[in-house]
C-alpha cells in the first residue's frame, strides 16, 4: 500500500490469509491501483480542488474581456484566458481533478471495503497475551476466582455494553473477542460511493435534461417547446413588506395542453409549479422595455398655448375625447428609442428606460397620427397638420415575469446521492469501530486476565470505556 | 424596540465575565500547584481555584440561558414584524447564533469529560463572536425583513446546520490554540506555566479532532440542504456562487484533514495549526465572502 492506513497487523496479516489479493485487476498493474486508492492522492486532490474552487471566487467569473482588462490589465488578462481563470468550474482541468476524485474513492471503495464487510462476519478470537500488551490499551488483572466463571462474567459485561462477543476454549486459556461499532466504518463507505453517485446525477442531468430563462407578460400566451405545452400568464403582482421593501413578486400561470386548461397554480420564489416533468420558478421581474400599462397625455390648444384636457389611456384600447374630436390610443412604446432608417423600425436599444418614447395613434377628423412622443423631450415633436400639441404627462410600465424553466432528471440520482452520503457521514462520525480482546488464563483457583483493545478513532472516548471496564473487571464478585 | 438587543448585550457581558472566570481558573490552578510544591500542610491558594471554575460554569450557563433567551426574543420580533421568525437571518443574529451553539458545545464537552480549561479559549471563541457581532452597525442588529429569495422555511434548517458546524470548527480551532500553547510551555519547562492546569496534548489533540469529524458532516448536511433550497427557489442546485463555492472550498479542506489522519502519525502539533488554519477559513467563509466578494447570499 502506497500509504499506511492506522489499521493494526493482525487484520492485514489475515486479510493475505484469507486472500483477497487474489482478485486479478484485469491486468492493470498493482501500482497504479495502488496510487488511485491511496490516502495521500485523496488528501491532495482535496486540497487541489479547494485551492482550484478558491481561484474562481477571487476572480470575476463568465465577465466581458473588457471587464478583465479594465480590472487587471491586459497581459494578466493573456494569462487568465490561457489557463482558464475566467470560467475555473467549467475548465476541463477542474473536471479532470474532480473526476480523479471520484475515481480515487470508489478504488479505495474496491479495495478496503471488502475487508471490513469480511470482519463484520468473522472474529478474530485467539490472540495470544503478547499480542493483548502490545495494544494501545491493555490491562493485567489478577482475579480470585475462577477462569470459567470469570469468562462468563467477561460475556455478559462485555454483551451488556452491546458489544458482539464471541469466545473460545484454547491451550493457553479462554480467549474472549469483543467487537462494536463496524457501522460507523460501513458509513464511511457509504460515503465514499455516494460521492460518485452525486456527480453521476450531476452528469446526467447535464446531459438529459434543460435550462432556460423566458419574460411573460400578463395576459399572453407562450408555447414551450421542451414540454410541448402552451403557458398563458394570467396576473403578475408584487407584495410589500410595511416599510416598502418587496415582500415577494408572484405570478399565476395556466398551463394548456391539447387545448385545454390543465392547471393554474400562483408562484413565487420558492414556490415553482411543476407539470409534465417540467419546474417553472418565479425568478424575476422586470419593467418591460416596448410595452406599457397605461400612459398619461396632457392636450394643449396650439391657438391659445393652453392645456385642454388631460387623458389616461389604457394600452392598446382607443378612448374618445368628444369634445376636441379625437380618438387616441396608445399603441408603441420603446424603452430606450432607437430608429433604423433602412428598416424604419422603431425598437429599444437596451432593456433599460433610459429615453422612453410612447407612439400615439390620432384620429383627428379624417386624419390619422402616429407620432412617436418622447418622454424626457416634451414638446420637440410637432404635428403641423394637428389644432392640437400631445405631451406625456408619465406612463405605468408593463411588470414582466421572469419565469426560470427546466427539466433535470438526475436531479432524484443527485438527491439519493446527498442522503447517502449525509447517511454514511452521520455514522462515520456518530459511531466509532472498537475491537476488544480477552485472554483468560487460569492460575490454580485463580485467574490472570489480560485484557486489550483498539479503535480507528475516538481514542478519548474509548479510553474512558475502557478504563470502565477495566473497574468492573476488578471489582468482580 | 428591540428587547432582544438588550438580552445581547447582556450574553456579551456574562460571557466576558465567564471568560475572565475561566482564565483565572487556569491562573489559579498554576499557583496552587507552585503553593503546594513549595510545602504540603500550608493552606495554598489553589483553594481558590476550584470555587472560580464552579463560578466561571456557572456564569457560562446563565450566559447560555441569557443567550437563549435573546434569540428566542428575536425570533418573536421578527415574527411579529414580517412572520417569519428564524433569528438567525442577518450577519449579527447569525453570529449570536454560532455564539449560542459553541457554548452548548463546550458545555456537553465540560460536563461529560470534566476538563474546565479549555473554556478559557472556547468559551472567549463564542464571546469573540458576540462581541464582533456588538460591533455591527446598528442597522444591522435590527430585524430587517428578508427579501424573497430568503424568505422560506428552508432559512431555518439550512442556515442553523451550516452555522452550527462552523461552531464545531470554532472549537477545533481554540483547541489548536491550546494545543499549540500547551505545548510550548511543556518545551520550555512546565513549572513556570499555567498551561500546567490544562488537559494532556493527546487529549487536546483528540478533542480538536472529534469536533471536526462533528462539524465535517454537519457543513456537508448544510451545503446540500442550501442546494436544494436553491433547486426549489431558482431552478438550479449549484451556480458557484462565492459563499456556497466557499462552504465547498472549507469542506474539502476539513476533508483533507479527516483523510490525513487517517494515515499513521499525522495529528498533535500539525493537526493544531491545521485546525487553526482551516477556522480561519470558516471565518472567511462566514464573514470575509459577505464583505468582500459578491453574491446571492451576500444579505448583510
Ligand atoms: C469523495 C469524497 C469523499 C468523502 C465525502 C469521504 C468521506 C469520508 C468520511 C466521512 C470518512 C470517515 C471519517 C472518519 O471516520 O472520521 C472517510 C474515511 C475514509 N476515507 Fe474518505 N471520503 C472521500 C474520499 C476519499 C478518497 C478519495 C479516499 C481514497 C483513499 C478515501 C479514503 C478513506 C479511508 C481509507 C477512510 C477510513 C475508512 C475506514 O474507517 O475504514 N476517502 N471518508
Amino acid at each position: 500500500m502506497a500509504d499506511s492506513i492506522a489499521e493494526d497487523p493482525l487484520s492485514k496479516k489475515s486479510a493475505e490469509l484469507v486472500g483477497w489479493n487474489r482478485f486479478d485487476w484485469s491486468g492493470l498493474p498493482g501500482k497504479v491501483v495502488d496510487v488511485l486508492s491511496s490516502l495521500k492522492l485523496a488528501i491532495s486532490l482535496f486540497i487541489a480542488l479547494a485551492i482550484l474552487s478558491a481561484i474562481g471566487t477571487v476572480i470575476q467569473q463568465g465577465e466581458s474581456s473588457d471587464f478583465y482588462i479594465k480590472e487587471y490589465g491586459e497581459p494578466l488578462f493573456q494569462w487568465f484566458q490561457t489557463f482558464g481563470f475566467t470560467d475555473v468550474y467549467n475548465q476541463t482541468w477542474f473536471r479532470a481533478v474532480l473526476g480523479l476524485l471520484i475515481v480515487n474513492s470508489l478504488t479505495c471503495f474496491y479495495k478496503r471495503f471488502p475487508g471490513i464487510w469480511r470482519s463484520m462476519r468473522q472474529s478474530q478470537i485467539n490472540v495470544s497475551p503478547t499480542f493483548i500488551a502490545g495494544l494501545k490499551q491493555h490491562a493485567e488483572i489478577p482475579l480470585d476466582r475462577e477462569s470459567g466463571h470469570v469468562a462468563e462474567q467477561m460475556i455478559d459485561i462485555l454483551g451488556g455494553k452491546g458489544y458482539r462477543v464471541s469466545a473460545k476454549r484454547t491451550d493457553n486459556g479462554i480467549s474472549v473477542f469483543a467487537t462494536k461499532g463496524i457501522m460507523g466504518r460501513v458509513g464511511a463507505h457509504v460515503a465514499h460511493v455516494s460521492a460518485a453517485v452525486i456527480v453521476l446525477g450531476g452528469l446526467i442531468g447535464t446531459v438529459t435534461g434543460f435550462q432556460d430563462f423566458g419574460i411573460g407578460l400578463p395576459g399572453e400566451t407562450y408555447y414551450i417547446p421542451q414540454g410541448d405545452f402552451s403557458l398563458k400568464v394570467e396576473k403578475f403582482w408584487m407584495d410589500y413588506y410595511e416599510n416598502g421593501a418587496v415582500k415577494s413578486y408572484n405570478s399565476t400561470l395556466t398551463v394548456i395542453d391539447d387545448g385545454q386548461e390543465k392547471l393554474t397554480k400562483t408562484i413565487f420564489v420558492n414556490n415553482p409549479l411543476v407539470y409534465n416533468g417540467i419546474w417553472l420558478y418565479q425568478s424575476s421581474y422586470g419593467d418591460h422595455w416596448d410595452r406599457i400599462d397605461s400612459a398619461r397625455i396632457l392636450i394643449a390648444d396650439k391657438g391659445s398655448d393652453q392645456v385642454v384636457s388631460d387623458v389616461m389611456l389604457e394600452w392598446g384600447t382607443p378612448m374618445e375625447v368628444p369634445e376636441l374630436g379625437l380618438t387616441l390610443n396608445v399603441t408603441g412604446f420603446a424603452a430606450d428609442f432607437s430608429f433604423d432608417s433602412k428598416t424604419k423600425q422603431v425598437s429599444s436599444k437596451t432593456s433599460e428606460h433610459k429615453n422612453p418614447a410612447v407612439q400615439l395613434t390620432i384620429a383627428e377628423g379624417d386624419h390619422r397620427f402616429n407620432p412617436w412622443l418622447f418622454v424626457d423631450f416634451p414638446g420637440i415633436i410637432d404635428i403641423p397638420e394637428s389644432k392640437y400639441a400631445f405631451e406625456i404627462a408619465g406612463y405605468l410600465p408593463s411588470k414582466y415575469t421572469g419565469l426560470q424553466m427546466g427539466r433535470n432528471p438526475g436531479i432524484t440520482i443527485v438527491w439519493t446521492g446527498c442522503l447517502m452520503i449525509v447517511v454514511g457521514m452521520a455514522l462515520s462520525s456518530s459511531i466509532f469501530h472498537r475491537r476488544l480482546w480477552v485472554n483468560i488464563q487460569p492460575q490454580g483457583t485463580k485467574t490472570v486476565l489480560h485484557f486489550g483493545g483498539n479503535t480507528h478513532k475516538g481514542n478519548i472516548d474509548f479510553t474512558r470505556e475502557f478504563s470502565a471496564f477495566t473497574e468492573r473487571i476488578k471489582g468482580m464478585a | 424596540m428591540f428587547t432582544s438587543l438588550f438580552l445581547f448585550d447582556l450574553t456579551f457581558w456574562l460571557y466576558l465575565a465567564a471568560v475572565a472566570l475561566y482564565i483565572g481558573f487556569v491562573a489559579l490552578g498554576r499557583t496552587g500547584l507552585q503553593l503546594a510544591a513549595a510545602g504540603p500542610g500550608q493552606l495554598s491558594t489553589s483553594d481558590w481555584s476550584a470555587p472560580v471554575g464552579q463560578l466561571a460554569t456557572l456564569i457560562t450557563v446563565v450566559g447560555l440561558f441569557v443567550n437563549t433567551a435573546a434569540l428566542s426574543t428575536r425570533a418573536y420580533e421578527r415574527y411579529q414584524l414580517t412572520g417569519a421568525f428564524a433569528p438567525w437571518s442577518n450577519q449579527f443574529e447569525a453570529m449570536a447564533f454560532v455564539a449560542w451553539a459553541i457554548i452548548v458545545g463546550y458545555l456537553l464537552l465540560e460536563f461529560t469529560y470534566g476538563i474546565k480549561a479549555i473554556g478559557a479559549f472556547v468559551v472567549s471563541i463564542a464571546f469573540l463572536a458576540i462581541g464582533a457581532a456588538s460591533l455591527l452597525p446598528y442597522r444591522y442588529q435590527t430585524a430587517e425583513p428578508l427579501v424573497p429569495a430568503l424568505n422560506s422555511y428552508w432559512i431555518y434548517i439550512h442556515v442553523s446546520v451550516t452555522l452550527t458546524s462552523y461552531a464545531a470548527f470554532a472549537m477545533a480551532g481554540g483547541l489548536g490554540v491550546m494545543y499549540l500553547l500547551k505545548e510550548r510551555a511543556e518545551r520550555k519547562g512546565l513549572q513556570s506555566s499555567v498551561t500546567t492546569a490544562f488537559p494532556s496534548l493527546e487529549t487536546i489533540d483528540e478533542l480538536g479532532y472529534k469536533a471536526i469529524t462533528i462539524g465535517f458532516p454537519l457543513l456537508a448536511f448544510g451545503v446540500i440542504l442550501g442546494a436544494m433550497w436553491a433547486n426549489y427557489a431558482w431552478g438550479g442546485y449549484w451556480s458557484w456562487d462565492p459563499k456556497e463555492t466557499w462552504s465547498l472550498i472549507v469542506w474539502f479542506i476539513y476533508g483533507a484533514y479527516i483523510h490525513a489522519r487517517m494515515t499513521r502519525g499525522w495529528g498533535g502539533h500539525r493537526a493544531a495549526i491545521y485546525a487553526i488554519f482551516g477556522f480561519l477559513m470558516v471565518i472567511f467563509c462566514f464573514w470575509g465572502v459577505n464583505f468582500l466578494l459578491s453574491g446571492l447570499h451576500a444579505y448583510a
